[in-house]
């Protein structure tokens, strides 16, 4: 095949089934990069264009353009299945194998740069809103900062936004990004960052019983009129055990199920305690009601935050 | 008498007739080869922690050890017959003096699939960002302001949060602490970051950015009027609104020769935006970003 100089070979998505091989000359690939525009690569004698094409039917991957006078070679299927036909049985398996194999890494890859991203759109976002003390975060600011701290694609942002979405920890709105909590994405952010860098669970991931017991002490403190002056939220034990009976069937609060939450400092009993001493000894318990709202709430999305992603 | 052949020798694979239980592959003693089944069936055990765990099951017309033998990955896993079989094997010299055989474009695309399958691979490995320097700059830009963080802790969690090596995150920290954008110092053993100013690396960030793209900045590329301009308007009540015209004529009071293309480069650059239908206001926020790029000129360009 002889093109000249400017002529198109063939356009991106093109159904197709033929592989180009440059003779001699150059071709000019461009193809539609999200996120940072056209990108160009030039292809010069010898290169071969559009294996999968070839192998499986693949769409034309990019738009080929004749920089200069050029000859290509075409292959196509027939003198691929005449070829293997000739051939070995097992040759034909390698190349199916090749393919499959090279499809799986594309989707790791693509799978790994969603998951390498969320830090990143994670530590923006926290940074951003502490800085402006508001829970408001313009969507174009987060992608541009995103890019540049991390290259992170507007494709792997979106898609990140949407999970966030979902989860419920944030809503995108007329581009701007508003935070159910000021707390939720600093906190969610610390505790991937604790993970990663200390290769274990961090404290912020609490015991099936401390979430329940924290859920139903936030229950009670939402029904409860007694004031929250500075966040400060008081349950009486009264209260709170008779909640753990209805709401954690028949489940029977001792000062040794609480003493975890009280020894994290998430919970405060009203006086000094003992793990053997009764319950009812102590008068209530109190608490930072904003904090134990976001630790619930990170104890409900982070096992669902990973399956999305891996998803 | 010569009775050559000038085809290549071809050598042929091994099939051989297997009973259940016996091993064809093992990792310890095994020698690279394609493993194909043609009849009966395999089964893949991983023996790594002592444990015999069966990874998957083979049925006729499944084949293992592509990787191995093409790619020479080690291959951990042993291969036995779970039920009497047929296997054909393909070693190293029987596999290429086939591929001897291959017209040149086949072996180009084999070669070419490995090739992409191992860059992808590699590239799970590869930092975030082509630009570390930018990247570190507009993390630093989101840490608090005139606040000490011990710079372990910085290399740390950006090494974490981009894959930029450790000694490449200490160069470009000292680039930046060479530009003024962020101050070093001694507490002990411990050496301590601080950012004096945030904007000033958001600025960088830009610039950096947009050298990339298009080899130039816009506040490094204003002409003298412009200059003037600029400064004109950052003395201007932010408050005043007045029509096109009008704004032409205060602008043509202080800074001769303004002309109407100027005008509309000052809305273009947005020192000046539309309120409402027709009157203008100056942008503070817009002046200020200007300013500042050339007031830190030297310090951004890193020619201090």
């Amino acid at each position: 095949m002889i093109v000249t100089a400017g002529e198109y070979v063939c356009l991106e998505s093109d159904k197709a089934n033929t592989l180009f091989i440059v003779k001699s000359g150059m071709i000019v690939a461009e193809t539609q990069d999200l996120g940072s525009g056209e990108r160009y690569i030039n292809f010069g004698p010898g290169s071969i264009i559009d294996e999968l094409s070839l192998l499986e039917g693949a769409p034309r991957q990019y738009t080929l353009r004749a920089a200069e006078p050029s000859e290509l070679i075409v292959i196509s299927r027939e003198t691929l299945n005449d070829t293997l036909e000739q051939k070995p049985s097992w040759i034909g398996a390698i190349l199916q194998f090749l393919s499959k194999r090279f499809h799986i890494a594309e989707e790791n890859k693509r799978k790994n740069g969603l998951i390498q991203s969320l830090p990143p759109l994670l530590y923006i976002i926290s940074s951003s809103l502490k800085r402006s003390n508001t829970n408001k975060l313009e969507v174009e600011a987060l992608r541009k900062g995103l890019q540049a701290l991390a290259g992170t694609s507007v494709e792997n942002a979106n898609k990140l936004l949407e999970i966030l979405q979902e989860l419920g920890v944030l809503k995108v709105q007329d581009n701007v990004i508003n935070t159910s909590s000021l707390q939720i994405v600093t906190i969610l952010y610390e505790t991937i960052k604790y993970r990663a860098l200390n290769k274990k669970v961090s404290p912020n991931i609490l015991s099936m019983t401390d979430q329940m017991i924290l859920s139903t002490f936030l229950k009670v403190a939402r029904e409860s009129s007694s004031p929250r002056p500075g966040g400060i939220c008081t349950v009486t034990t009264k209260q709170l055990c008779d909640e753990a009976k209805k709401s954690m069937h028949g489940f029977t609060l001792t000062m040794r199920t609480m003493s975890s939450l009280v020894e994290r400092k998430l919970l405060f009993p009203s006086a000094t305690y003992d793990i053997r001493m009764p319950i009812e000894e102590i008068q209530f318990f109190y608490a930072d009601f904003d904090k134990i709202l976001d630790l619930v709430e990170l104890n409900r999305i982070f096992p669902l935050l990973d399956k999305k992603l891996v998803n | 008498m010569v009775t050559g052949d000038s085809r290549q020798q071809i050598i042929p694979p091994t099939r051989i007739h297997v009973k259940a239980g016996f091993v064809v592959y093992s990792p310890e003693t095994g020698e690279r080869s394609i493993i194909i089944l043609d009849e009966g069936e395999l089964t893949a055990i991983d023996t790594a922690d002592g444990d015999r765990k069966v990874v998957f099951k083979m049925h006729p017309g499944d084949l293992v050890g592509v990787a191995s033998l093409l790619e020479r990955e080690p291959f951990h896993l042993t291969i036995e017959a779970s039920k009497d079989s047929v296997v054909t094997l393909i070693n190293e010299d029987c596999m290429e003096s086939e591929l001897k055989t291959l017209p040149v474009w086949l072996l180009a695309v084999i070669r070419a699939l490995s090739r992409k399958t191992r860059k992808l691979k590699a590239s799970l490995y590869d930092p975030a960002t082509s630009n570390s320097l930018m990247s570190l700059a507009a993390y630093c830009s989101n840490l608090p302001e005139f606040t000490d963080i011990p710079i372990d802790d910085v290399i740390r969690e950006f090494g974490w949060l981009t894959k930029v090596k450790d000694k490449n995150i200490q160069e470009d920290l000292k680039a930046l602490a060479r530009r003024r954008f962020l101050e070093l110092k001694k507490d002990g053993a411990k050496i301590l970051l601080m950012v004096p100013n945030p904007f000033l690396l958001e600025l960088f960030v830009d610039y950096q950015r947009s050298i990339e793209q298009s080899g130039s900045w816009e506040p490094f590329k204003l002409s003298i009027m412009q200059k003037k301009l600029l400064v004109t308007l950052s003395t201007t009540n932010k408050d005043m609104e007045m029509d096109g015209p009008s704004w032409l004529s205060f602008l043509a009071e202080r800074v001769k020769d303004i002309n109407v293309a100027e005008w509309i480069r000052i809305q273009k650059m947005g020192w000046c935006t539309e309120t409402s239908k027709g009157m203008f206001r100056v942008n503070p926020d817009k002046i200020n970003y200007y300013l500042t790029a050339l007031r830190f000129e030297t310090n951004i360009r890193g020619v201090l």
